[in-house]
């Protein structure tokens, strides 16, 4: 299994305000598969999705990646594995401002030890791939807000990772430059690559082939799309 | 990761955040520079002194007028007051002269006079002494001849000129045989001393030196002398020359002081390195408030570096948090931000030392001219390290502190910091 998550919770605020944004959620998703976490403003797929992907710890309850629980890691340990496996778009895209497109998709690379040229040419295949590559040396500031996330896309599959998350990827985006994004998903998905989408969007939702829905903290449903869409489709209307 | 590519990303990253690297530089480099600069002039200041108290010889003792007082040997102050004292006589300075341990007495008068050239008037020190000054100093004749014993002695009116007088009254005229009058006394000038600086504190070009007889008898009508430089056979008979100079003196004033109380002498006897020393307490002092100017320049520095630091934490713990996002180790952050700091002090370190021996050498230049005198240059290895040290901490410490803290929190703390 590649996620087990058992009874898990995230209580934020250490002393006075504790706000619960996990309240015993339990679920599985084996390789392979293209999950949609969907729900409200504020239901916890954020925090969900952050603790899923070691960047955060949980408060209580298990999170266990390839069989192995987060608790067995050190914080050296879990950037390894977030370095090798996973590949995540932050809601907020986290782009380093001074550095340019490609400086930024490389910014994995830098800590997994490749050489060179590797770099390069991992970079400049995730770049194409999103299709960005012309932006390449081009500063954030210089990019409109779907061309940012597409970098960030860029940069979450440059590792050529297994999972991949990514936190509302098609948020800020008009719906052709969305299709095209969750075309690239859905492409990757195919290729073997694990997907965990966060978004609010029932439509977006339906391209995944599995949906999980949060409210307050809880899970309200888990179930199979019946009628998966396929980004393609509308790429060519 | 590598340290190589630790290297890499920190060079990278000074040159992404260009302002932020070249204030911290010029915080460092203001620092260092600074101290260099007032240690150096601390230090040549005491030079100088020293110089100026050497230039007389290291051989050399004073006799002065008056008793010891041991507050403070100033003999510069020694001789304004020996004008009025009138213990000391040449007939002194002859028994001294008849030590074994004694090579040469060098009397001195010293007094200001109207002298007079021609329609030329100018107010002078006029330097009464004996062929043995010139001696003593090393001081040489570049035109015509000092006077001799037979001068001294026959109380001749004749003058030698310092070397700026001589420019003053006669420019491009020949000296030699010409007659000024120093205080309505006609004096034929014999002779044009070399270019010499200042010695003690005196510029001696400024001076006319004449036999002292002449000064006593013609010029101020007196009998005693004001001081006598008096130079000893060899160094290490210093001591004991000052001592059998003192019995002497004791002797002729008829001063019963067996036990060498020197407070209780109508007279007192220096050497040059006991000057030094006294001195060395004033420049001590002044080094003390250059070394507080340093200390504050360096302070000020380290506050910029620190805030410069400080400030750029926000945007830089977020990018600490997205490394660690996407696979640095919290020791990948830490070698990043130690190269930057190294590279960043370094750098500030090396231009802050060249720009602190470039000032300090200016400073010297400026304050030699000012002066008139030979100010020396000299940087210590001790500033160096004190002001390199001091800067290179703050820089280093500042600039791992925040990095640490934020190689501490989890990567989605570090990315929401504010
Ligand atoms: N660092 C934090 N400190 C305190 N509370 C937090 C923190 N992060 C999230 N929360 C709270 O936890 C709850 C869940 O937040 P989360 O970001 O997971 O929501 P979300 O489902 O992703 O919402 P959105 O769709 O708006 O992105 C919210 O009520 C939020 O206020
Ligand atoms: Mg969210």
């Amino acid at each position: 299994m590649l996620f087990e998550i058992e009874n898990l919770k995230k209580i934020y605020g250490n002393n006075s305000v504790k706000t619960p944004a996990l309240q015993g959620v339990s679920f599985k998703i084996s390789s392979g598969e293209f999950v949609s976490i969907m729900g409200p403003s504020g239901s916890g797929k954020s925090t969900l999705m952050h603790i899923m992907c070691f960047l955060d710890r949980p408060t209580y309850g298990q999170c266990k990646f390839e069989d192995k629980s987060i608790d067995d890691f050190n914080d050296d340990e879990l950037a390894r594995v977030r370095n090798k496996k996973m590949g995540f778009v932050f809601q907020s895209y986290n782009l380093l401002s001074r550095t340019n497109v490609f400086d930024n998709v490389k910014l994995p690379l830098i800590y997994t030890g490749f050489s060179k040229e590797k770099e390069n040419e991992l970079v400049e295949q995730a770049l194409k791939s999103v299709g960005i590559f012309h932006r390449a040396f081009h500063f954030p500031n210089q990019l409109s807000g779907g061309e940012q996330q597409k970098t960030a896309i860029a940069r979450a599959i440059v590792n050529h990772p297994s999972v991949i998350f990514a936190d509302e990827p098609t948020g800020n985006l008009d719906s052709k430059s969305g299709q095209q994004i969750m075309d690239i998903f859905q492409k990757l998905n195919d290729q073997g690559h694990t997907i965990i989408l966060v978004t609010h969007e029932k439509y977006t939702a339906e391209m995944a082939k599995r949906i999980i829905s949060l409210k307050d903290g809880k899970i309200l449903s888990d179930e199979l799309v019946s009628l998966r869409h396929y980004a393609k489709d509308g790429l060519i209307k | 990761m590598k340290l190589s590519n630790s290297f890499q990303t920190a060079l990278v990253g000074l040159k992404t955040n260009k302002t932020r690297s070249f204030l911290t530089i010029l915080g460092i480099v203001i620092g260092i520079s600074s101290v260099i600069l007032m240690m150096s002039l601390g230090d040549g200041a005491q030079g100088l002194i020293l110089k100026q108290i050497m230039s007389m010889g290291p051989n050399n003792v004073y006799v002065e007028p008056g008793s010891f007082d041991l507050e403070g040997a100033d003999m510069t102050q020694a001789m304004m007051e020996g004008m009025d004292i009138k213990t000391l006589t040449l007939d002194d300075m002859d028994a001294i002269e008849k030590d074994p341990l004694v090579e040469s007495v060098a009397p001195m008068v010293l007094n200001v006079a109207r002298v007079v050239y021609k329609n030329n008037d100018k107010k002078v020190t006029v330097f009464g002494t004996s062929p043995a000054y010139a001696e003593i100093t090393g001081g040489r004749t570049i035109l015509g001849s000092n006077f001799n014993d037979f001068d001294v002695q026959s109380m001749a009116k004749v003058a030698v000129l310092g070397y700026k007088i001589n420019e003053d009254f006669f420019q491009n005229e020949n000296p030699i045989g010409k007659t000024i009058r120093i205080k309505d006394v006609n004096f034929k000038v014999i002779g044009v001393m070399e270019e010499q600086g200042s010695q003690m504190f005196l510029n001696v070009d400024d001076y006319v030196y004449i036999p002292i007889t002449t000064v006593q008898k013609f010029l101020l009508g007196i009998n005693h002398i004001q001081s006598s430089a008096v130079k000893i056979v060899s160094q290490d008979k210093i001591d004991e020359a000052m001592e059998s100079i003192r019995l002497i003196l004791r002797e002729r004033h008829n001063i019963y002081n067996p036990e060498g109380d020197l407070s209780k002498d109508d007279f007192k006897v220096v050497s040059a390195k006991e000057s030094a020393d006294m001195m060395n307490i004033v420049t001590g002092i002044l080094t003390m408030l250059l070394s507080s100017v340093a200390a504050i320049a360096l302070l000020v520095g380290g506050i910029g570096i620190m805030n410069i630091m400080l400030v750029s934490v926000v945007e830089r713990t977020r990018e600490i948090g997205l490394r660690k996002a996407v696979g640095a180790r919290k020791k990948d952050i830490l070698y990043q931000f130690l190269i930057e700091a190294i590279v960043l002090t370094g750098l500030g370190g090396i231009i802050g030392i060249l720009l602190g021996i470039v000032f300090a050498y200016l400073a010297a230049i400026v304050l030699s001219m000012a002066l008139g005198t030979q100010w020396s240059f000299v940087v210590s290895l001790k500033s160096i390290v004190l002001a390199f040290g001091v800067a290179a901490g703050i820089g280093i410490v500042f600039g791992i502190y925040p990095a640490r803290k934020a190689a501490e929190l989890s990567p989605i703390e570090a990315l929401r910091y504010e």
